[in-house]
This record gives C-alpha cells, sequence and structure tokens, in this order.
C-alpha cells in the first residue's frame, strides 16, 4: 500500500518525539510525585481531551493506545454530541475551569466568541515551533478560520464544502449523461425528471431556517453575494442575494418535495435523498458516507457527485473547517495538551482520517492518492475542484453565529413557502445591519 | 347508573384519542429500535418490516449501556433516599409547627430555574475537585427532589388528623416516638408516591449529569447522544436505547402506581 511509504516516514519523526516527550514525562513525574492521582497539577500526566461524537473521535480512540504507549501520557476523553459539547463548554469554560486541556470546537461556529472570551490559549509559537510537524502544510482556508487577531487559537481537524449529490440512474433515464454544471442546468434537469418521475422530487435540500443557511451559502456566494459586504455591513438584500434567496427557495418549493417542511435539517433532507425521493441534492461533502453505505441508504450504488454548479458569479461553494482542536487557556496542563494535539494532527492520523471518509486540514494528504483510494471517484475529484475556489465561510463571521443564523435564514423560508422573498431579504437585512451594529459596539 | 349513552360513547372515543396520541411515539420508538437505519426512513416499512436485534446488542455490549443504567440506578436511588430521609421529618415539622417561611424558602428551590444555578455549581465543584463524581450529582439531583418530596409530604401530613398523635401521646408516647409510630407507617403511600416521583425526576434528569458527570458517571439521558454524531445519527442504536431507557422507568412507575392508588383509597385515618 502506498499508504505505508507515509506511515514508516512519520514513524522516524516519531522516534525523536519520542525522546522528547519521555523526558518531559520524566520532569512532569517528578513535579507531580507528591501528588498522588492527582489530575490538576501541572504538568499532570493525564491529559484531558473534550471531543464531539464523530468518525474522527473514532478513528483517534483506535489509535491512542499506541499515543499514550509512546508517550506515557494517559488521555482521558469525554465524548458528546455538538450541542452537548457546546453547552458543556459554555458552563465550563465560563467558570474558568480546567478541567479541560484540549477542546474539540467547531471555528465557524463558536470560535470567534471562545478567542473573544480569552477561552483559547495562543498556540502560535507552539505550531511554529515543530518543523516535522510542518504547520504550513496546513490549508489556508481552514488556517484563516482558527486563527485570531493574528493568532493561532486552533488546528484544523475536519474540513468540508458542499457538492451535489445526484442519482446517476435518473439522470440516464432523462437522457442526460453529466451532472449539471450550472444552477440553471441543476434547474432544468430538475424539472425534467420530477416531470417524468411520479414522487420523486427534482431536488431536495435543507428547509429550516438556521440549518439552511451553510447549504444556502454557496448558492449566495455564487450569485456573487454574501452575508456582509467588505465594509462590514448587512449585504443579504443586495440584488445577487435576493436572487439567490429567491432561486434556492424556488427550487424547494416548485420541484422539492410535495407538502415539504420548512423544518427540514441535513438528517431529514438526506433521508429523502437516500430513500430514493429526490434526483438532487445539494450538501456538504462530509456526509457523503449517509449516502452511499447501503446499511443506510437505499440508492448506495447510484449516488453520483459533482462540484457545486456554477452561479452567475461562477461556482463558489464554502471551503470551510468544521472542526478544529484548541487547548483551554485556563488549563494547567498546556504542555501535554499541545502533545497530544501534535500527534492527534500528524500526518500520519490525518491520513487514517482521510481514508475514513474524513477530510483533514493538511494539503499533503489531501494531495496523496493512498487517502482517497476509498472514496467514490467523482467526490475526489470534486473535491479537488472546489478547493480552488472555495470561499472560507459557510455563515456569517459573527460572534453570536446562532442568532445571526435566525435573520439571515428567514427569507430562505419565506422564498420556500412562496412570499415574496425580497421583501423578506429587506427585513432580515435591516435587522442584520441592527445586530452587526450591537455586536460591534 | 345516572350517565347516559352518548356520554358514555363519547368517554370510550375520547379515552381511545387520548391514548393513541400518548402511545404512538412510544411504538414508534419501540418499532424503530427493531429495524435497520434505512428501513426506519421507510414509509412502506413503518408497520411491516423485518425485525433485527442488532441496535439492542449494539447498545448492551458495545455502548457500554449496563455501566450506564447501573450509574443511573445509583444516583437515583441515592438522591431518593437521602432526599427521603431528610425531606420527611422536614415536611413534619413545617406542617405541624406551621413553619410557614422555612416552607417558602424550600419552594424557591423549586422556582428557581435550575440552568442559572448550573455555572456557580460547577465553579464550586470543580474548586472543590468534586466534579466528575457520583457525590457531586447525587447533591445536584437531590436539588429537585429535596422540594418535591418536602412538598408533596406538606400535603399528606396536614391531611393527617393531629388527633392520633394526640391520642398516641396520652397513650405514653413521646412526640418523635408518636412521629415514628403512628404518623410514619400511616404515611407509607405518601411516602411512594414522593419517592417514585423523585425517582423518576432524578432518573430523567440531563442538564446536571451532562456537566457534572465524567465519561465513567454518566447517567442515561446523557449517554444516549453517543448515537447522535456529527455527520451520522444512528437512529437505530438511539432508538434501542431509548427504550432501554424508558422501560425500567414505565415498569416500576406502572407497578408503583398500583401501590400507590391502592395506598390513597385504603386511606390514612381509619377511624
Amino acid at each position: 500500500m502506498a499508504g505505508a511509504t507515509t506511515g514508516t516516514e512519520t514513524d522516524v519523526l516519531r522516534q525523536s518525539s519520542v525522546i522528547v516527550t519521555s523526558l518531559a514525562v520524566a520532569a512532569a513525574l517528578g513535579l507531580s510525585a507528591c501528588g498522588g492521582g492527582d489530575a490538576e497539577g501541572s504538568g499532570s500526566k493525564t491529559v484531558r481531551v473534550t471531543l464531539a461524537n464523530h468518525v474522527w473521535t473514532d478513528n483517534l480512540k483506535k489509535a491512542l493506545p499506541e499515543f499514550e504507549k509512546q508517550t506515557g501520557l494517559k488521555v482521558e476523553i469525554t465524548q458528546l454530541g455538538e450541542d452537548q459539547l457546546s453547552d458543556q463548554y459554555n458552563v465550563k469554560l465560563n467558570a474558568g475551569s480546567s478541567d479541560i486541556d484540549v477542546m474539540m470546537y467547531r471555528p465557524l461556529q463558536e470560535g470567534k466568541l471562545f478567542a473573544k472570551n480569552k477561552y483559547l490559549a495562543d498556540l502560535t509559537d507552539k505550531v511554529k515551533s515543530n518543523k516535522d510537524w510542518n504547520w504550513g502544510d496546513f490549508k489556508s482556508g481552514p488556517v484563516q478560520a482558527t486563527t485570531y487577531e493574528n493568532k493561532v487559537v486552533g488546528v484544523p481537524i475536519i474540513t468540508e464544502q458542499e457538492v451535489l449529490y445526484y442519482r446517476k440512474d435518473l439522470l440516464k433515464k432523462a437522457g442526460y449523461t453529466n451532472p449539471p454544471k450550472t444552477l440553471d442546468e441543476l434547474k432544468s434537469m430538475a424539472a425534467k425528471i420530477k416531470s417524468q418521475n411520479p414522487g420523486v422530487a427534482g431536488f431536495v435540500a435543507r428547509t429550516g431556517k438556521s440549518p439552511a443557511v451553510t447549504q444556502f451559502s454557496s448558492f449566495l456566494y455564487s450569485f456573487g453575494g454574501d452575508f456582509v459586504d467588505s465594509n462590514g455591513k448587512s449585504a443579504v438584500n443586495t440584488p445577487e442575494a435576493k436572487q439567490a434567496y429567491a432561486f434556492y427557495g424556488g427550487l424547494i418549493k416548485d420541484l422539492g418535495p410535495a407538502n415539504v417542511s420548512t423544518d427540514m435539517g441535513w438528517p431529514e433532507a438526506m433521508a429523502i435523498f437516500t430513500q430514493g425521493k429526490a434526483a438532487f441534492y445539494t450538501e456538504a461533502n462530509s456526509l457523503y458516507k449517509n449516502a452511499t453505505d447501503p446499511a443506510k441508504s437505499k440508492v448506495s450504488g447510484t449516488v453520483g457527485f459533482a462540484p457545486f454548479p456554477a452561479g452567475p458569479a461562477g461556482s463558489k461553494p464554502y471551503s470551510i473547517p468544521s472542526w478544529a482542536l484548541g487547548v483551554n487557556d485556563a488549563s494547567n496542563n498546556k504542555a501535554n495538551a499541545w502533545k497530544f494535539i501534535e500527534w492527534a494532527t500528524s500526518k500520519q492520523q490525518t491520513l487514517e482520517n482521510e481514508k475514513a471518509g474524513v477530510p483533514g486540514g493538511r494539503t499533503s494528504v489531501a494531495e496523496d492518492p493512498a487517502a482517497t483510494a476509498t472514496y467514490p471517484k467523482d467526490l475526489v475529484e470534486a473535491n479537488a475542484e472546489m478547493a480552488k475556489n472555495g470561499v472560507g465561510h459557510d455563515r456569517p463571521l459573527v460572534v453570536k453565529v446562532a442568532e445571526a443564523r435566525e435573520i439571515v435564514g428567514q427569507p430562505i423560508v419565506d422564498a420556500i413557502t412562496g412570499k415574496d422573498a425580497g421583501a423578506s431579504a429587506d427585513a432580515a437585512n435591516e435587522k442584520f445591519q441592527k445586530f452587526l451594529d450591537d455586536e460591534n459596539k | 347508573m345516572r350517565a347516559r349513552t352518548p356520554y358514555k360513547v363519547f368517554r370510550v372515543v375520547a379515552l381511545v384519542v387520548v391514548v393513541l396520541a400518548l402511545l404512538a411515539p412510544l411504538a414508534w420508538m419501540v418499532a424503530a429500535s427493531l429495524k435497520t437505519n434505512v428501513d426506519i426512513y421507510n414509509p412502506d416499512k413503518a408497520v411491516f418490516f423485518s425485525p433485527t436485534w442488532d441496535n439492542y446488542a449494539k447498545v448492551l455490549q458495545q455502548a457500554n449501556y449496563v455501566q450506564f443504567i447501573v450509574n443511573s440506578l445509583w444516583v437515583a436511588f441515592a438522591a431518593t433516599a437521602l432526599s427521603l430521609l431528610l425531606g420527611v421529618p422536614a415536611a413534619y415539622s413545617m406542617s405541624r409547627f406551621s413553619m410557614g417561611r422555612s416552607a417558602l424558602v424550600v419552594l424557591m428551590a423549586r422556582v428557581i430555574p435550575a440552568v442559572s444555578l448550573l455555572v456557580p455549581w460547577y465553579y464550586v465543584f470543580s474548586n472543590l475537585k468534586m466534579v466528575g463524581g457520583f457525590t457531586v450529582l447525587i447533591l445536584s439531583h437531590m436539588f429537585v427532589s429535596l422540594p418535591l418530596i418536602v412538598y408533596i409530604m406538606m400535603g399528606y401530613f396536614d391531611g393527617l388528623p393531629i388527633e392520633l398523635e394526640e391520642s398516641a401521646m396520652v397513650d405514653g408516647l413521646t412526640p418523635i416516638g408518636a412521629f415514628r409510630r403512628i404518623t410514619l407507617p400511616l404515611s407509607t403511600p405518601g411516602i411512594a408516591t414522593a419517592g417514585i416521583l423523585s425517582f423518576i425526576f432524578s432518573w430523567n434528569n440531563f442538564m446536571f449529569a451532562l456537566v457534572l458527570s465524567s465519561a465513567h458517571t454518566k447517567t442515561l439521558p446523557v449517554a444516549i447522544f453517543d448515537f447522535v454524531g456529527y455527520a451520522s445519527i444512528d437512529w437505530g442504536g438511539l432508538m434501542a436505547a431509548s427504550t432501554v431507557v424508558t422501560l425500567p422507568i414505565m415498569l416500576i412507575a406502572l407497578f408503583a402506581q398500583k401501590y400507590v392508588v391502592s395506598g390513597l383509597t385504603a386511606g390514612a385515618t381509619k377511624g
């Protein structure tokens, strides 16, 4: 296997870091010798890591004994769903807790809030200290999202982009040989397939006010808009944005499933697609296994992937870090916390994850054919295509993201239910501008 | 008797509607726990499907649920027992010696939203290095149980005629003896009601356990979320786990309901 070379390479690298680590551990032992089982002391041997439920976490847990053996550290993992994780951070970090050393967080959803509240330790020196680990290897978009006021506060571990999921069999039946290249083609193809196949929608996507915002963002960018303009003003009622709202809402209203609910997040929208009830679906590529796994999907054999179709401004899907690792600024164990991150984001771990279908933050791994050997071929091509023209955010970059999503998501829902998307965008713009003013006070 | 036929028919229909509405989600949950993930989404297989036990196997073997069940049982049991120990005598004295203000203070604990206490609690307990242990979980659950028990028992003691104790004291019992040998045995149904309610509250409590528990003291409501991932939701596993969580408490409630009802109808005053 081609992966073996990379494996041995990292092994050599690790050998040297093992020595460094064992020295550190010896020092730590000396320091905390009288502490006994106390996990709070500085340089404690136990690193407390809080992680989200994710394939990435499962992979990490498999490799963990190796890390513990090499470093002599003990890793204590708390694993939670993403919302529970947020709740817990909000309580614990607010209380200035040192119970968490390493935290897995969502740079775009809560990164700005955490950094602003100084929950995240400054890692700038640490990321630059180890040449072999190579900070320069990380993709620039995601790195931007984990940098706050020129300080590095996190290391991206999982990245994602929006792709077009489609049904090869339905396209073929309608006489199409290729997936749509533009949004206009998407619309006409979806319309034709819908008319040919009763009970099958031409298009499906998220419809819930807040969940839809991220998947709508690629439409917005591809129409030439954004949530906030270059002067920091709300831009959700520009002509481009109005078009994007009307287009996204129109697709679902006219070509979507009958009696569509305006409450769908990815689990619901994905279910419609994987039950074979829709021809096209725009969604994050990180979810692709839900569609290709026969245990979850009825259409696993006929799913195709294509780059996000181009709008008037070209194809501009989001390309973002969905998760990153940071160090709790109140932790008493920062050196070992960093050691854990260094290992968890090493080339080898990134490769293992990439092989399991979790795209990571490293360019060298993304370009390694061994990493993507198990992916559907068209997905690899789509991903590579989109990495070039991706936009680094999929939601407004603000502190109170949840609130902002509710505001800019309203016109999506209004467009789906057939209300005037333009008027709704105007109302949302006024609200959003007020929100931005409040936040920048 | 006096009820007319239309009324009877209406009653039956209304009962059926209510019961169906209440049972449908439960039935769906149990059915889904026996399906594969791809079948759960399939409306054609809503009722007829080939059942699988894989989800339960996963829950009980892979996901370490036995441990979480034990955790939940221990926390709920300890919190209820301790709350009863403190709450029943407290309720008795509040009821008998008209300590209205103390009762109000206890009621306050029910009025304050629990969320607002989480951060200070967490701060205090983490400085005491108690976070993640069973003690702190039990204490936090007692915060809910204790006022509940005090209030139920106060009402109960208010209903017990004071003459019973007076005559016991005439017969030579001390006040404490009268409480222990007369009032307490008579209040068993009330204590059962309070205890069961407190047990259920504790069993279902999610918020306190989310913040105050650790990987090995996690209780069931928190553990359920292990089946919800960022990019994948294991509905089958989730529903099997939910069934595992719901079943014991339903059995307890069913079994205990009988006890409570019979206790209440028997009446506390036999004279």
